[in-house]
């Protein structure tokens, strides 16, 4: 059934030129397809008034898009097609309208053409000058191809639609080096390439690589000292076990996922209205992470936690939350129409559920069948319908212009976490009073404003009758124009109260499912206007064979796709998932391009290692932790970044893992590792987050609530603020995913701004100021001393003997010149914090090695 | 370069030692021409592939979509069916003609419409691109279009392909320059070609002398003890590229510190508008509510092109009339006229107009028909910008839509073309300059792009 839909859609998608329709996508530059030499500008004339609307109104219905669908094999819609004909042969004989077949068929001399009747003379007339004149036609493009419906049975067999396979690891020559089965999948791709791994990494290389990689943070000096110093063979498992277990585990491994899901606190887009509760998904997220909820449990949570059984209050709340998921994206409340602004949202619901779980890019499918992967228009819209079927509560309504307290879904109970910010006064009773009474005065307008629009039906009606309808008419639009503005002046007094002060926090951002499930309509091209066929609600058609899933009628669904999704049998969920991890550990995932999965991506480099670490993510009960554990503890992730010039000249990219990349320390952890540096680092979650405490109305650059949201803090960088368009800029400055879209890797970018951000910036010269006194505050230290401990609080090793020399000039020189100079301040501390400024600007800070 | 001979030097036994030491250098394009100018700098100036006619852009941004119907592409027939359906049988929307009023001016005999009264003075050094075609009518992807040649993937913006090609003439400054970032980071990004070549944000409108570039002065150090810091950076920072051997990012961290110094005494020189006369200052507009925000730019444009900066993007916003397209359109065009005038005539005195190409323009035209009554929709399928200077042809139309202006009909100019053309006018072909990226060669007009040679003087 599916597949009939597919075939319609098809033929109307390819219709070029509609006239009404300006916003048109087009697949294809200019060139391309042959054009005339030289049409005659007259000619164009014609074309464009008289031939092209009649071509699209009368004749592309049956001859457009893939000629091998095409009535007759014959399409109208290029040029060339007209050219070419169909089983008739050619269409037109430009020049001779006396020889051409179309002109024959719409004179219905033979055939007729169109068959519902002949068109007016006078178009007639236009086409046989236009084919007279030589048949002039700009459009680029040859005759479509027979279009390639999707093959499902060829695209199944796409190794990324195929089950993961186990297969036992390979032998390998060097049978001494592997200490698990990664490193021999690892090292048997090495051999193969005539590529022999590099020694591994030293104790101090190797305990900060492990601190920046599960905690985001550098060791401690003491933490150093205890793993060299440890004899144990199981001291680095002591590490990891330490680090998994910490709760800066979950703020590192929580922003991981953030990037993926796109996660920010308020709309972006025109208005950036603020999502007031959306740090709760935050910390739902990277409490998930610490507590290692099994992976799959972690995605029907975010998809349909609000469907699932809780056995208490708080398990209750904790499902609605993760379900904010699917509420948080970028939304342009300025969307005055409805429709249209929950066809975005489901868009965007489309896109993060299908890239980030299955890594497919399904949002492509929205106005045409996917260009490269096995996704028609109709798997779109099947996935729509489950998101029609379901109402997103994010605090916005499409064109109104503050965020509303009344769009939200209320959490049950009164711990700290819940009430937190609540206003309960009986002020505050009374505004949400009045807020609910208007609300159901704009109501019941529009209620009679939509009764208003039915007119009643008048057959046969004489002249008399007429001229009273118009009088009705009139007067109705005089009513309709009162109640419109009495709705105005309605909402204008609720975004008044709705936006003056905060409301009360019991209230999260997430989904439920709607009164009535209801099945979407393909749109054409993606147009509200165009509507096809509904679309029963399911999932992508490709996967169906391996796993079937069946939607309850009663329900929107939701819950059957999550399971579908989480399902183990599900050939990407786990890969892909399984591929983040390595990504974030490895710097290059296994399949490169970690969001896309599907033709347009990267092959796996090493898919039986991919499949093996799937495997493992699955049946190992989802967890994150032991996968991550596996491979930290294997020796490929173990191996040191050494050069090495026969290695590097044969795979200068590394990506059979000779060695281990450099890392540059992304936005958070340059900034979390400053503070922790320098001993400022609050490592306690804040409660909630400051856009909690700013009223509905849009987030602007400017005012006093801004402020509050711009104060310095020392906190850790997940917590910070994080508006859409405003994203703080030390973090902006240094490649932070852009909450607009899903980041599953994040740019790495060197630019001038970075530097003078660590050269002059304000935070900078703070941290390293503190740092320099914390360091001067030890008691007991040599010069020596210091320098040494600068080096170990910062880069996580002692200096070398040439940095030593160079760091002992410094400090004696640059104080000097500061006496010299007479600036301001004490010359010891400006001297090390200087100092402590350059470690934090060096590449040993800014790497990992 | 006098700075961190080091560095440089052991840079230098790298690429000796290994022919993949810069990724940058073993592209075989760019390596020749590099060859030439016997250094190793990413951003060192190069040979173009043949002869440039222009060796600057300049280009204007009109983010939200001009209305072509009223600004450069005159429509005698759509002021004439003003009211009429669009489509056949009284169907669609109606035709809106425009609320200006066109003459002809200069020798050339443009059309022009009233609000542009100081432009229409220079209208014989206009190039008039009127059929101008893109992909999508969304914002978004539609800018990202006229950034990259692209709208689906993030890809490297124009202005970091040019820069990629020809390096850049000022080593103090960025190669390429976005005032204020126009409509976001990937339409000034470098995307997969080396960091260097990212644009380089630069808020325009803060004024004062160093408030505009964000962290451009440390505010405890003078400048000498900020050099002994960078001195013993550059220490460290030789002996780590000793111990790693090869480390092309280390590389380019390196050459952003320099850049960075050496930024801290250029930009704040650039941007001081003390400097130019009072004179200069009125003819720009600047100091006066409708015109100092682009006036601004513009001069800024001027200073950074006498500088030597390869590429600089301007930005005015706000060009998306679905309504009130009367008035916001004067508004705009009043924001516009005496500024870009002003540059026009500035770079001719200098003479810095052969060799810079301005380019005017948006991410798609507006509908003939109304909508809203008082506005126009987004129209992707015809559309106008102009050139000017650089080696383009003056007082010359390229092109035409359809009567009505709703269609690209006649010399139709894709993005592709349009940056093709761009690179021409700048010495570059657009089919040679590559850049192997994740298995295959991309260059900025992908698979498509033709010169469009009639607008070359």
């Amino acid at each position: 059934m599916a597949h009939l839909y597919r075939l319609s859609v098809v033929l109307v998608l390819t219709v070029l030129g509609v006239p009404d329709v300006q916003a048109q996508p087009m697949n294809t530059a200019s060139q391309g397809g042959s054009v005339d030499p030289r049409p005659s500008r007259e000619g164009l004339d014609l074309f464009e008034r008289k031939i092209r609307p009649a071509l699209v109104q009368n004749c592309f219905k049956c001859h457009s898009g893939d000629p091998a669908k095409a009535k007759g094999n014959l399409v109208l819609d290029s040029r060339d097609g007209l050219r070419k004909g169909g089983i008739s042969g050619p269409a037109i004989e430009p020049g001779h309208p006396e020889k051409s077949l179309l002109i024959e068929a719409l004179k219905h001399e033979g055939l007729e053409m169109p068959p519902s009747g002949k068109l007016p003379d006078e178009v007639l007339e236009s086409f046989e000058s236009w084919v007279q004149m030589g048949a002039p036609d700009p459009r680029a493009g040859k005759a479509a191809n027979p279009r390639n419906t999707i093959d499902m049975a060829a695209a199944k067999r796409y190794w990324g639609f195929q089950r993961p396979r186990f297969v036992p690891a390979p032998a390998v020559l060097n049978a001494q080096w592997p200490i698990s089965d990664i490193d021999r999948h690892i090292l048997a791709k090495l051999e193969q390439q005539g590529l022999r791994p590099v020694p591994d990494a030293d104790r101090t290389t190797l305990i900060r690589r492990l601190t920046f990689d599960l905690i985001g943070l550098p060791p401690t000096p003491q933490e150093i000292d205890a793993f060299v110093n440890d004899p144990s063979t199981e001291a680095v498992a002591k590490v990891v076990d330490r680090l998994l277990g910490a709760p800066q585990f979950g703020e590192r491994w929580g922003r991981h996922w953030l990037d993926v899901v796109r996660f920010a606190e308020s709309t972006g887009k025109e208005l950036n209205l603020p999502y007031r509760f959306a740090w709760r998904y935050r910390n739902y997220v990277i409490d998930a992470f610490n507590n290692d909820k099994p992976f799959d449990k972690f995605i029907v949570e975010q998809i349909a936690g609000d469907l699932l059984p809780a056995k208490t209050e708080a398990e209750r709340n904790e499902l609605l939350v993760a379900t904010g998921f699917l509420a948080l994206g970028p939304k342009s409340a300025v969307t005055r129409d409805p429709e249209q602004f929950k066809l975005d949202v489901i868009d965007d619901q489309i896109d993060v559920t299908g890239r980030a779980f299955l890594g497919l890019t399904i949002a492509c499918a929205r106005c045409h069948d996917h260009k490269f992967d096995p996704i028609p228009t109709t798997d779109y819209y099947a996935l729509a319908g489950i998101f029609n079927s379901t109402d997103t509560l994010a605090g916005i309504k499409p064109g109104r212009r503050v965020a509303t307290a009344q769009r939200l879904l209320p959490l049950a109970g009164t711990s700290a976490e819940v009430k937190l910010s609540t206003a309960d006064s009986s002020k505050e009773a009374e505004r949400q009073q009045q807020i609910a009474k208007i609300q159901q005065q704009i109501s019941n307008l529009q209620k009679q404003q939509r009764a208003g629009k039915q007119r009643p039906a008048m057959p046969n009606a004489g002249m008399k009758q007429q001229l009273l309808r118009q009088a009705s008419a009139m007067q109705q639009n005089l009513q309709r124009g009162a109640v419109r503005q009495q709705i105005k002046g309605l909402e204008d007094r609720l975004d008044e109260l709705e936006g003056a002060t905060t409301g009360s926090g019991n209230l999260a951002i997430g989904v439920r499912d709607a009164d009535t499930p209801t099945n979407a309509r393909v749109l054409v091209r993606g147009e509200l206007k165009e509507k096809g066929p509904v679309v029963p609600r399911g999932v992508p058609t490709v996967l169906q064979t391996v796993m079937t899933s069946h939607m309850n009628p009663r329900s929107s669904g939701r819950f059957q796709l999550a399971n579908w999704i989480a399902d183990k049998n599900n050939p990407l969920t786990y890969r892909v998932m399984a591929n983040r991890v390595w990504a974030n550990l490895f710097g290059r995932g296994l399949v490169d391009t970690v969001d896309n999965f599907g033709a347009l991506g990267n092959e796996p480099s090493h898919p039986e290692l991919l499949d093996a670490l799937a495997l493992q993510l699955a049946e190992q009960n989802g967890s994150i932790k032991a996968l991550i554990r596996s491979i930290v503890l294997s020796r490929v992730y173990q191996l040191s970044s050494t050069h090495d010039a026969h290695n590097y000249e044969k795979d200068p990219e590394n990506q059979y893992h000779w060695r281990m990349s450099r890392r540059r320390l992304d936005a958070e952890e340059i900034r979390d590792a400053m503070l922790m540096v320098s001993g400022q680092l609050a490592l306690e979650r804040p409660e909630g987050s400051p856009v909690m405490h700013l009223t509905n109305l849009p987030v602007g650059r400017g005012g006093k609530e801004m402020q509050e949201v711009r104060r310095p803090s020392n906190v850790r960088s997940v917590y910070l603020p994080m508006l859409r368009g405003l994203v703080p800029e030390m973090l902006g400055t240094f490649d932070m995913a852009d909450p607009n879209l899903i980041v599953g890797k994040r740019d790495v970018t060197t630019v001038p701004t970075q530097a003078l951000f660590l050269m002059n910036n304000p935070f900078v010269l703070n941290q390293s100021r503190e740092t320099a006194k914390r360091i001067l505050g030890q008691q007991g230290l040599s010069q020596n001393g210091r320098i040494e401990l600068a080096y170990r609080l910062a880069v996580g090793r002692p200096p070398t003997e040439p940095e030593h020399a160079e760091a002992t000039n410094f400090l004696a020189s640059f104080r000097k010149a500061f006496e010299e100079a007479n600036q301001a301040g004490n010359p010891q501390v400006a001297a090390w914090a200087s100092f402590c400024q350059v470690l934090f600007q060096s590449g040993l800070f800014r790497y990992v090695y | 370069m006098s700075q961190g001979s080091g560095p440089l030097n052991s840079r230098r036994q790298f690429l000796k030692r290994t022919s993949c030491g810069f990724g940058l250098l073993a592209l075989a394009d760019l390596a020749n021409r590099a060859a030439a100018a016997e250094t190793t700098s990413p951003l060192a100036p190069r040979a173009p592939h043949f002869r440039a006619r222009a060796r600057h852009v300049i280009f204007m941004y009109m983010g939200g979509g001009p209305s072509h119907v009223d600004t450069f592409d005159y429509k005698p027939r759509l002021q004439a069916d003003d009211g009429k359906f669009q489509g056949a049988k009284n169907q669609g929307q109606k035709f809106l003609k425009s609320p200006f009023k066109f003459e002809q001016h200069g020798q050339s005999g443009l059309w022009m419409p009233e609000i542009f009264p100081r432009l229409a003075k220079h209208a014989d050094d206009l190039c008039l691109l009127n059929s101008m075609h893109t992909d999508v009518a969304v914002h978004g992807s539609a800018t990202t279009q006229l950034h990259t040649g692209n709208f689906r993937f993030p890809r490297p913006s124009m202005g970091a392909w040019t820069v990629y090609g020809l390096g850049t003439e000022n080593t103090d400054l960025p190669g390429f320059i976005s005032f204020n970032g126009a409509g976001g980071t990937t339409n000034y990004a470098s995307s997969f070609l080396p960091a260097s070549f990212q644009g380089t944000r630069i808020d325009s409108s803060a004024g004062g002398r160093n408030g505009n570039v964000a962290n451009i002065q440390n505010p405890r150090l003078a400048a000498d003890l900020q050099r002994k810091q960078l001195d013993l950076l550059g220490k460290f920072h030789e002996q780590q590229l000793a111990h790693d051997q090869v480390n092309p990012e280390l590389e380019g961290l390196i050459e952003s510190y320099e850049l960075a110094f050496r930024m801290q005494g250029a930009v704040p020189l650039v941007m001081d508008l003390a400097s130019e006369t009072q004179a200069t200052l009125d003819a720009y507009g600047i100091g006066e509510t409708g015109t100092d925000n682009f006036g601004r730019q513009c001069l800024l444009a001027r200073k950074f092109v006498e500088a030597g900066v390869r590429f600089i993007e301007l930005g005015k916003g706000d060009w998306d009339q679905h309504n009130n397209l009367k008035a916001k359109l004067k508004a705009n065009a009043h924001a516009i006229d005496r500024p870009i005038a002003a540059l026009l005539n500035d770079l001719k005195q200098r003479g810095l107009l052969q060799d810079t190409l301005l380019v005017w323009g948006g991410e798609f035209g507006r509908t003939p028909a109304a909508q809203n009554g008082d506005g126009r929709n987004h129209n992707n399928q015809g559309f106008s910008m102009w050139m000017a200077g650089g080696g383009t042809k003056g007082g010359y139309v390229h092109g035409s839509t359809d009567e009505h202006g709703l269609r690209a009909v006649e010399k139709k100019m894709h993005i592709n073309d349009l940056h093709a053309t761009m690179l021409y006018l700048l010495g570059l072909d657009h089919e040679k300059l590559n850049y192997r990226y994740s298995g295959r060669d991309f260059r900025l007009t992908d698979l498509a792009g033709v010169v469009a040679k009639d607008v070359v003087a």
